[in-house]
């Protein structure tokens, strides 16, 4: 789900910046470093408004300036039973992995229609119905987040495509 | 599961109520039975006014880790429980077999968190690593034997092998200097046949340094005939040392259907080891399906299944790119091969090359790093193999990688290699004697070469395109098959007398597992078939392992004998190859060829040859030194006239090395260094008094004349070439105090390059030549035959021990003696011979 939620950075700056387009470097300086990254909890999408840019600080003993900045960003954070769509990356014989935007899920088999086969013949492997709905390399599927695990700067998931209208997404 | 109570329990401790019945289910941490134990404990007493310890009674609940319903209770009411004790089995609803990232893949509930109760982590039930592209997805030990029982189906049904396949130096040869693009863009380069089909990708977000350069890949010559016969009876899988996005871009160029590989590539990203490779990353449970073709064997801690393929070495002196991570490469190369070039670049330049000498070794720095051969002492090797754990020498490994790559951007050892050959031509025009050595190297160069010899420019091209080895790996890899799936129809076919009792009702499961039980394992057919080739042969390698390596432990050693060699220090009765350098004819190889025919002299190439093709080649054309051993006269190694063998080109070339190699103090073969320190040597010299003292007593006093002869040689020779590196060198070593075991060890490895010279300068009439036409003094050619009373005083002041007066006097009268027996000998042996 998306949020709009408003975060603090700090960022220390060398002394070499230091002169009228210091804000200048500061904004430069938080988009990069805090678009796209993962807290763990969620990705930051991107940064909205900058509310902020606090009094600098000189570190003591470097000569840094700190700077807090306080800012709004664009937040994704996957939640448990949340259903999204995402892309298939590799397709094994216990399952296969999805990228939903920058979170790596993995479907397990268990968590697949019972009647899914794998085959693991021909160029690539896949997971096929008798119907033909077939989940190969760079389909889209629409799956649910069974649980999620965030490390500092990495999250993980487990989905499921075992319920109805879950499954191969044909776009 | 099993329910057992922890150590950590106050024993013995009594039951005193079951809180559930079989069957039931409990959740986690809820009391599954309660219990007594008793403590002391110190009390306040009011009556003696004062602490006392008692002992008292507790009761305490005991608590379940597991989760499930509950199939049986181990324990009853009132029972005294004295240690760690099965209590109940616990039939759990998630096992909990695939984990994915720390989450279990089938429940989705978090492993990694543990309980105040718990015993065991959760993460420790899934530890396999199955899948190629990703390390977070763990099985456990009982889900990969399930996987592994399924894929074995699959594989006996479609009648395949799974083949792990590596990727550089094996199938391709990989390099970022960017010469190689120039070359491609200039038709009129000598290197432009060769270089025409290289392929090149980009890399894009590869380190801070090698940041989009790029790759210039050159496939092995009839890959992709080989990926498609091997395809039809192997599953193909990649596992390469390069990162994730260099093995993607590979199999871009060599598969772009991806219809050999598919998803199963597994590289240095995924692989869990940055100095090993590891089948039970891939193959967890059973390896008896599959063949490994790797260009290293010690990455595979020379693995059964591995069949060690000949690196290919297209871009020459560039070697593995992505082999930073692995301990240096401990094998002396090959076959004697391509950089052989530069090598005789130097020989056919005239004497100014000092001042050129410069350039090479420049050159030679960049790929130092990879392709150092022999001389990696084994405190490198172990240093490079333990140090890969701590983060700070991971990062030390992949800056060096950087540094390497931006070596070769910058240096370009290609570019300097072909100037440095150019510049030999141009001395080989200028100088009208030279040209006949030119026009020698010419005939003995590969087919590419002649071709562009009528080129115009009559440029020598440095990169040649010859390699035959794929065509026989495949060949090898089918035989492999068709010998696997005969055996498995025997076995199978054997089988079937006990499948009767196996049709019994009640063991319809257990046959399929039994199935699996017959199947053949490709290691132990491999071997035995690899075996076979070399059966019988008995071989000494002389000139060819550098000193102080033990031989035994030594990769070709190790190659050799997986092919059913033996492989022996010295000389014997058994002895049937002897393994030597065209170029130095050794102690050895002149015992060998005293006893006549009976011992094949032979280079490497006929070893490698044996190696590649998997069967024994007739010697004829790899023979050398096949003349007799004493008289020393004139003519042109028989391996000459085979020259049509690829491999064998090069090592004649390096026959022809002459110039460089007679001044021992600026060229040392194989690394060999003369100025060893003392203690290095002492260590050498338990080995080397064996050496000296194991042969026979009809064979010592040859032994020793050959020494003598060789040292008096050498003596004779140091005293008339009176170059800078020489008297420096005689210099340092008279300087040291090299205690008198020592000293006859240092004698020896003087004397081997003594006789080296001797053996330049006496071997090849066309050599003679040369130098002639060089017009460069040297009465090397004089001192074929020795006298021993002539030379003794010329050895005298470089006797490097200093201190032996008497003891040497006593030697000048047994080498007398000796030489005199000795020449009478081998007159002989000429009579004998006409």
């Amino acid at each position: 789900m998306f949020f709009v939620k408003t975060l603090e950075h700090r960022i220390d700056l060398h002394p070499s910046f230091f002169s009228a387009s210091a804000p200048d470097f500061i904004r430069e300086k938080l988009y990069q470093d805090v678009e796209g990254t993962n807290t763990g909890t969620f990705m930051i999408i991107a940064v909205l408004q900058i509310d902020d840019i606090s009094e600098p600080k000189i570190a003591p003993g470097t000569g840094f300036a700190q700077y807090n900045v306080g800012y709004r960003a664009m937040v994704w954070r996957p939640f448990r039973g949340e259903v999204v769509d995402g892309k298939v990356t590799n397709v094994v014989n216990n399952g296969f992995f999805a990228d939903v935007g920058g979170l790596a899920v993995f479907v397990s088999k268990t968590m697949l229609p019972p009647t899914m086969k794998h085959n693991a013949e021909g160029s690539t492997p896949s997971w096929s119905e008798a119907d033909g709905m077939i989940i190969e390399k760079d389909s889209q599927v629409r799956l649910r987040i069974k649980g999620i695990r965030g490390e500092l700067g990495q999250m993980y998931a487990i989905g499921s495509i075992r319920e109805d209208y879950l499954g191969y997404l044909n776009l | 599961m099993r329910l057992n109570t922890p150590e950590s329990l106050l024993y013995p401790i009594t039951v005193t109520k079951l809180l559930h019945q079989p069957g039931d289910d409990i959740e986690q941490n809820a009391p599954l039975f309660t219990y007594e134990y008793k403590s002391t404990v110190t009390e306040w007493d009011p009556d003696s006014r004062e602490d006392v310890e008692r002992i008292k009674s507790f009761y305490a609940d005991f608590e379940s880790e597991l989760e499930g319903n509950i199939t049986s209770y181990n324990v009853r009411k009132g029972q005294v429980l004295q240690g760690r004790t099965n209590v109940a089995e616990i039939e759990e609803a998630c096992k909990h077999e695939i984990q994915f990232g720390g989450i279990c893949a089938n429940c989705g509930k978090d492993m990694t968190t543990v309980q105040y109760n718990s015993t065991a982590k959760n993460t420790d039930r899934a530890t396999v690593n199955t899948v190629h592209g990703h390390t977070q997805l763990l099985v456990s030990q009982a889900e990969a034997s399930r996987a592994d029982e399924e894929a074995k189906r699959r594989l006996l049904d479609t009648k395949k092998l799974s083949l792990v396949v590596d990727l550089d130096q094996t199938i391709i040869h990989a390099t970022v200097e960017p010469t190689v693009g120039e070359w491609q863009n200039d038709p009129s380069n000598p290197n432009y046949d060769a270089v025409k089909d290289v392929r090149k990708f980009q890399l894009i977000d590869e380190g801070p340094v090698a940041k989009g350069c790029w790759y210039y890949i050159k496939l092995r010559p009839g890959l992709q005939r080989f990926l498609e016969l091997v395809s039809e009876c192997y599953e193909l899988h990649i596992y390469t040392m390069g990162t994730r996005a260099y093995a993607e871009n590979i199999v871009k160029i060599i598969d772009p259907d991806r219809k050999f590989f598919g998803q199963r590539i597994l590289s240095r990203d995924e692989s869990g080891s940055m100095t090993a490779k590891n089948l039970k990353r891939l193959f967890p449970v059973d390896t008896k399906m599959v063949v490994i073709i790797d260009d290293r064997g010690d990455v595979w801690q020379w693995s059964p299944n591995l069949i060690k393929v000949s690196p290919y070495d297209f871009f020459v002196g560039i070697g593995d790119i992505n082999s930073s991570f692995l301990p240096k490469r401990p094998e002396l190369e090959a076959k004697p091969s391509k950089p052989a070039n530069t090598d005789h670049a130097a020989t056919a330049d005239s004497p100014d090359t000092s001042s050129q000498d410069a350039s090479p070794k420049v050159a030679a720095t960049a790929p130092a790093a990879t392709t150092t051969n022999g001389d990696v002492s084994a405190v490198d090797r172990l240093v490079s193999m333990a140090g890969n754990q701590d983060e700070g020498s991971m990062k030390e490994k992949i800056d060096e990688q950087d540094e390497q790559i931006t070596e070769q951007l910058e240096n370009r050892p290609l570019l300097q290699k072909q100037k440095f050959l150019d510049a030999a031509e141009e001395e080989a025009r200028a100088s009208p004697a030279v040209e006949a050595a030119a026009e020698l190297l010419a005939n003995n160069g590969s087919e590419t070469e002649q071709e562009v010899l009528p080129h115009p420019k009559y440029r020598q091209n440095l990169l040649q395109d010859d390699d035959t080895e794929l065509g026989y790996l495949g060949q090898n890899l089918s035989n492999i098959h068709q010998v696997y799936f005969d055996e498995y129809q025997k076995a199978k076919a054997g089988a079937k007398g006990g499948r009767v009792a196996e049709l019994r009702p009640g063991h319809g499961k257990k046959r399929s597992v039994d199935e699996f039980e017959h199947i053949p394992d490709a290691a132990v057919l491999m071997a035995s078939m690899k075996a076979r080739v070399l059966q019988g042969v008995n071989l000494v390698f002389s000139g060819v392992v550098p000193l102080g390596v033990d031989i035994h432990s030594h990769d070709i050693a190790i190659w050799a004998k997986s092919f059913g060699a033996t492989v022996s220090e010295n000389i014997s009765k058994r002895t049937s190859h002897v393994i030597a350098s065209p170029e130095r004819r050794t102690a050895k190889v002149r015992q060998a060829a005293k006893r006549g025919g009976r011992i094949s002299i032979v280079t490497q190439g006929w070893l490698f040859a044996c190696f590649t093709q998997w069967r024994k080649l007739p010697e004829g054309p790899y023979r050398i030194h096949s003349d007799a051993p004493i008289n020393g006269s004139a003519r042109l190694p028989d391996s000459f006239e085979g020259k049509d063998e690829g491999q064998l080109s090069s090592s004649d070339e390096e026959a022809a090395l002459t110039e460089d190699e007679t001044d021992p103090g600026t060229k040392t073969p194989n690394g060999l260094s003369i100025a060893t320190d003392v203690e290095d040597l002492e260590k050498l010299m338990p080995s080397m008094d064996r050496a000296d003292s194991s042969p026979t007593e009809q064979e010592e006093p040859d032994y020793w004349a050959d020494i003598n002869d060789e040292l008096d040689a050498f003596m004779g020779s140091d005293a008339d070439d009176d170059s800078d590196a020489e008297s420096v060198k005689s210099d340092s070593t008279a300087g040291l105090k090299t205690p008198p075991s020592a000293r006859k060890r240092k004698r020896d490895a003087e004397s081997e390059q003594g006789e080296e010279v001797n053996e330049e300068a006496s071997d090849s009439q066309l050599q003679k030549r040369k130098k002639e036409a060089l017009s460069r003094a040297s009465s090397l050619t004089q001192m074929v035959v020795p006298s021993s009373n002539g030379s003794t005083p010329a050895a005298a002041p470089t006797d490097p021990g200093g201190g032996g007066g008497e003891e040497d006097e006593g030697d000048d009268d047994l080498e007398a003696m000796l030489a005199a027996e000795m020449e009478r000998e081998s007159d002989d042996e000429a009579g004998t011979a006409a």
